[in-house]
């Protein structure tokens, strides 16, 4: 990715560009209102698991475009954690070349139409515009428009390849299929070697494919990333645990001479309270893989997961908003948030609350509960709630949930998805003799190339984040990316 | 024979000597060493609510200083409270474990807390790894000028953590309080099988050259024993658990004194860094040689034997007396 300032100018300065920018004068582009995404109802959307979103027209897109002034300085660009030129593929929107705007896109994200749905644009690209930081008024929604041109691009079946390098027959493993997987593959076939992404689980995508439900990223969108990535020649193993399957010296044996592990933060963490083993309490990472990856929803399958009528979800995230929206989803009359904070500490995507609160999603801020009760076989029946207040800021100016006293108190539920974070995937750490651990369990890197401190084994997204978001994990799989070509190119074929 | 047994919270001790909680009691190896010099029982290094705290506010320190962890968006570092203290707890839990699969003496956990949420949960916790008792040990700053009531929050602790577990519960209290004998008495009708006078703070003192704090001693020293005897004296007969004497505990005799004040068990720790662990062989001898000499062949035969209510002149414990006693000095 390029952040090279000279660039970026001589691009805005092409002709088609200074043309485009004189036919709107910016008091006109500035004083228009934000697109709003077009959604489906939420009392129709809350019983169905198509996309919530619906995405722009292409009028709702060209006039969005048009808000865009094309900044001299596009901040934006610093926002968004793969380099991807933004002011460019706006513009090419604005000028109806839609495919030009995808191709901008995959100059340096491979999974455009995945970040337009997924990104949290409103403290990334957005949170740098220029409506935002100088104007005080809501952004030019990269984020719609991103998802825009590349949806356009799928629909109109003139999906672009980019330029691959000649092989050059020097083989790269990539453990994991999550976002930073595929984005470092991406970058790697480009540059002539041959990739291969070995994945544990049956199902090409990590957390893209059972973390993210259906109604917020449909699996065909992915899957036709992965077909972009196939067709570029990167190779793709399944049903493979790296560490088990096979161990590191089994594939440099093989001939892999460098490592990019992205092996993401499956390791589901609870609360430790009682009753908390009780039926029917499941981590989000169990109740999110089973519906979304196994289908474990569908009548006729073997496994069912439990269909709860009384659903509370413990926590304030993402994972939090997209577990109680699928259990709503399922046929619950009442789902809660339990979340100990207040709405506004909350870690969730505003969108997503606002979805949340739209589809009938009861918030239960100020609550955390103590302890679960089941009935006589063991199926949970009761949790007990403590209400809370927000105390003191903390070192990191959020204020602390403090109890209080005496304020216990019991709800009915059948089921609990208890969503308060992840821990690393241990198996990659513990299967690499002096791997540099830090002491969360994550892998330690050097931040400019992701390089850990075995020189062969390259790390990014949450096995070195801890629980980042599916962009920085595409930027991590990018730094590594470049970082193994100038390892190669140092070692092996200097 | 000289018995030196005893009885404290139900448990029994085959002589009065707990090691107190500390730095020594932390690890394996050196609660095994104990053992085998002789002390009755362990107390565990204790759990520290407030390094806990601590923990997590230099996590947050440390999360925004790192370029690669994430936490903006992380329900991780969201609950990372939780997170810290759980992984706390479980090392903590398996201390026990394997203190308790290596030793045959009684394993005493510990907890050091600052406030009264999640202890009682933790507590439960405690006694499933195996404890044999659990001892409280409440620590509200004095230096607090908020009109909060300590001493309701002394109560409420021990209460929520007596209801949940069925292992014998401790509180070890500080010397600090408007009156030390309600907090005791209160403690005691609370559920507490036994009360631990007093735990030690730190101290901070004055580097006269550079002008700068210091602290003081780090370890009690031989004197300072005295008003815990007193409290022990005091006490002991008024109320229905067992009482142990901690600081200042460093001879046979001190441990003698207490005895006959009262206490069912001493806790020692200061004695056993200046002094070495095996110290604790000399200690005990020196004990059977004074019950020897003097005629006793059991310790209860000199247990509570000059506490307040079996002496002569019962007053001789309380202040009005100490205070005839420096008035009368020109």
């Amino acid at each position: 990715m390029t952040n090279n300032p000279e660039y970026f100018k001589a691009e805005r300065d092409q002709e088609w560009r200074v043309a485009l920018r004189s036919q709107i004068k910016n008091k006109e582009r500035t004083s228009r209102e934000r697109v709003k995404m077009p959604e489906q109802d939420p009392n129709i959307r809350n019983k169905n698991s198509l996309e919530v979103n619906l995405g722009l027209t292409e009028e709702q897109a060209v006039s969005e475009a048009q808000r865009c002034i094309d900044c001299p300085n596009p901040t934006c660009i610093t926002g968004c954690p793969v380099g991807i030129n933004i002011p460019k593929f706006i513009k090419y929107i604005e000028a109806r070349d839609f495919l030009s705007a995808a191709k901008t896109l995959k100059e340096t994200n491979s999974l455009p139409a995945v970040c337009g749905r997924v990104c949290p644009q409103e403290v990334q690209c957005e949170a740098q515009c220029f409506y935002t930081q100088k104007l005080k008024k809501p952004a030019v929604a990269i984020g719609h428009l991103e998802r825009f041109a590349a949806d356009f691009e799928r629909n109109s079946g003139k999906i672009s390849i980019p330029e691959i390098a000649e092989r050059n027959n020097i083989k790269v493993a990539v453990i994991g299929s999550g976002p930073g997987g595929l984005a470092a593959a991406g970058d790697l076939v480009k540059m002539g070697y041959s990739v291969t992404v070995f994945e544990a689980l049956h199902e090409i995508g990590g957390v893209l494919k059972y973390g993210i439900p259906e109604f917020r990223l449909p699996n065909d969108i992915v899957d036709v990333e992965i077909n972009n990535l196939r067709k570029m020649g990167v190779e793709f193993i399944t049903n493979f645990v790296v560490g088990k399957t096979s161990s590191f010296e089994d594939l440099k044996a093989k001939g892999y001479v460098a490592f990019f592990t992205a092996s993401g933060a499956g390791l589901p963490r609870f609360m430790n309270i009682p009753g908390e083993n009780y039926v029917g309490i499941f981590s989000s990472n169990e109740y999110l893989t089973r519906v979304n990856l196994m289908g474990a929803a569908k009548a006729d399958y073997d496994t069912p997961v439990l269909f709860g009528k009384n659903v509370a979800v413990i926590g304030g995230g993402n994972t939090a908003m997209d577990s109680v929206r699928t259990a709503k989803r399922l046929g619950a009359e009442r789902a809660m948030i339990v979340y100990r904070r207040s709405l506004d500490e909350m870690p969730a995507r505003i969108e997503e609350i606002h979805h949340a609160q739209e589809e009938g999603i009861e918030f239960m801020n100020l609550n955390s509960p103590v302890e679960y009760f089941a009935d006589e076989s063991g199926r949970v029946n009761r949790m007990r709630l403590q209400k809370m207040e927000l105390g003191e800021p903390d070192s990191s100016g959020r204020r602390r949930p403090v109890p209080l006293t005496s304020s216990e108190y019991d709800v009915d539920v059948d089921m609990v998805v208890v969503s308060v974070g992840v821990s690393p995937n241990p198996l990659i750490p513990s299967a690499v003799d002096g791997l540099n651990i830090t002491k969360w369990g994550t892998i330690h890197v050097n931040p400019d190339n992701m390089q850990s401190n075995i020189s062969d084994l390259f790390a990014g997204g949450d096995i070195v984040r801890g629980g980042a978001t599916v962009i920085l994990a595409m930027g991590d799989g990018r730094n590594a990316a470049a970082g193994i070509h100038a390892y190669i190119q140092q070692t092996l074929v200097n | 024979m000289i018995d030196l047994s005893t009885k404290y919270i139900g448990l029994h001790l085959k002589n009065p000597i707990i090691a107190a909680s500390s730095g020594l009691t932390a690890n394996i190896e050196n609660i095994k060493k104990l053992e085998s010099n002789g002390v009755a029982a362990i107390v565990l290094k204790s759990i520290f609510e407030e390094e806990i705290l601590q923990q997590e506010k230099d996590l947050k320190n440390e999360v925004q200083k790192d370029s690669l962890i994430y936490s903006e968006l992380s329900e991780t570092l969201d609950y990372i409270d939780i997170h810290i203290k759980e992984d706390t707890l479980n090392v903590y839990l398996e201390l026990i474990r394997k203190a308790k699969k290596e030793t045959l003496i009684p394993i005493i956990a510990s907890i050091n807390c600052v406030t009264n949420y999640e202890w009682t949960d933790f507590a439960k916790k405690i006694e499933s790894a195996g404890a044999d008792a659990l001892e409280l040990n409440i620590f509200l700053n004095p230096v607090d000028t908020s009109d909060k009531d300590f001493e309701k929050t002394y109560i409420e602790i021990t209460k929520n953590v007596t209801k949940k577990v069925s292992i014998p519960v401790s509180v070890k209290i500080s010397q600090y309080h408007t009156k030390p004998a309600h907090v005791i008495q209160k403690l005691s009708e609370t559920g507490a099988t036994g009360i631990v006078l007093f735990n030690r703070f730190y101290t901070p003192d004055i580097n006269l050259e550079k002008l700068e704090l210091t602290q003081a001693n780090h370890f009690s020293n031989e004197n300072e024993y005295l008003n815990v005897l007193r409290w022990i004296a005091l006490m002991s007969k008024k109320i229905n658990c067992d009482l142990a004497a901690s600081t200042g505990i460093h001879s046979a005799e001190t441990i003698i004194k207490q005895i006959l004040a009262g206490a069912s068990a001493v806790q020692i720790a200061s004695v056993l860094y200046s002094k070495g662990i095996d110290y604790v062989s000399v200690l005990l001898k020196e004990l059977e040689n004074w019950m020897e000499k003097h005629n006793y062949n059991y310790l209860n035969q000199i247990k509570g034997k000059l506490s307040q209510e079996k002496i002569q002149d019962p007053a001789a414990f309380e202040r009005m007396q100490f205070m005839r006693y420096f008035s009368g000095i020109e």
